[in-house]
């Protein structure tokens, strides 16, 4: 799993790569505690490089969902592949974020 | 045997103290890639195996010692058969409480509680559970379409 940082338009985007089994999970909500922290309140997850996701993963999204909500912050999902998708479909979330094909179509509708 | 049967299986036994993601998941790659499955159907058969791995290895145990896991992988005329014994605390899959989904996700007691086993859930179409001396037995079945593996 690789992740990399970068800010557009005032969106923190973190591009997370590979497979978020339990250590790049681990890694990622390190990650994200570190950005929520130091007061992003836009985060834009871009997952068109992301292979694997659990239950475990799907956790540190709702996090980030529920930080944010408090600030009027917000949480964006782009790129998820299709089978991955169906993970947020199943588990319902893809009606409480904002999923996104790409991270263009993100920003703007961010 | 009747002819133009395939079948073929994988078999390993993993411990409670090793990496659970780690241990299987170039075996279930190796697997998939043998039998020509999909992208998606390696996704749901590596999902069911780290969740219900997790659950067992985070929630079974009461003691400190290594435990056997131990995993077999059967594709069969299409349908996929994935086992799980462990010696782990009873647990009943179809007996586990689904997530609290008619409540707002602000006012869920449990954040993700019980997301993993309602994945699993959903990603086969076939679930049986017993415990027979002392050990849980999960057989957990999964259709594959014709599209999605190259050899029946």
């Amino acid at each position: 799993m690789a992740m990399i940082e970068s800010k557009e338009n005032g969106i923190t985007i973190l591009a997370v790569d590979g497979n978020l089994d339990a250590e790049g999970t681990q890694a990622m909500e390190v990650k994200v505690l570190a950005l929520l922290e130091g007061g992003e309140t836009q985060l834009l997850f871009d997952f068109s490089s992301l292979d694997y996701i659990n239950s475990s993963g799907l956790r540190v999204l709702v996090l980030a969902y529920q930080r944010l909500k408090k600030a009027s912050g917000k949480v964006a999902i782009c790129g998820v592949k299709d089978y991955i998708q169906e993970v947020f479909e199943v588990s319902g979330y893809d009606k409480i974020f904002s999923l996104f094909p790409s991270r263009g179509d993100a920003i703007s509708g961010m | 045997m009747e002819t133009g049967m395939a079948e073929d299986f994988i078999s390993f036994r993993m411990t409670n103290k090793m990496n659970c993601f780690k241990c299987f998941h170039s075996k279930v790659e190796d697997f998939g890639a043998t039998h020509g499955l999909s992208m998606k159907i390696i996704f749901h058969l590596t999902l069911c195996l780290d969740e219900m791995i997790t659950n067992i290895i985070s929630y079974g145990y009461a003691d400190f010692d290594e435990h056997p896991i131990d995993v077999t992988l059967v594709l069969k005329d299409g349908v996929l058969i994935i086992r799980i014994e462990d010696d782990s605390e009873p647990f009943n899959i179809l007996e586990a409480p689904e997530p609290e989904f008619d409540v707002p996700l602000e006012e869920r007691k449990r954040a993700i509680g019980g997301m993993g086993i309602h994945l699993v859930k959903n990603m086969v179409d076939d679930i049986n559970y017993k415990r027979e001396d002392g050990k849980n037995v999960l057989l957990l079945t999964k259709k594959i379409c014709e599209e999605c593996c190259s050899r029946g």
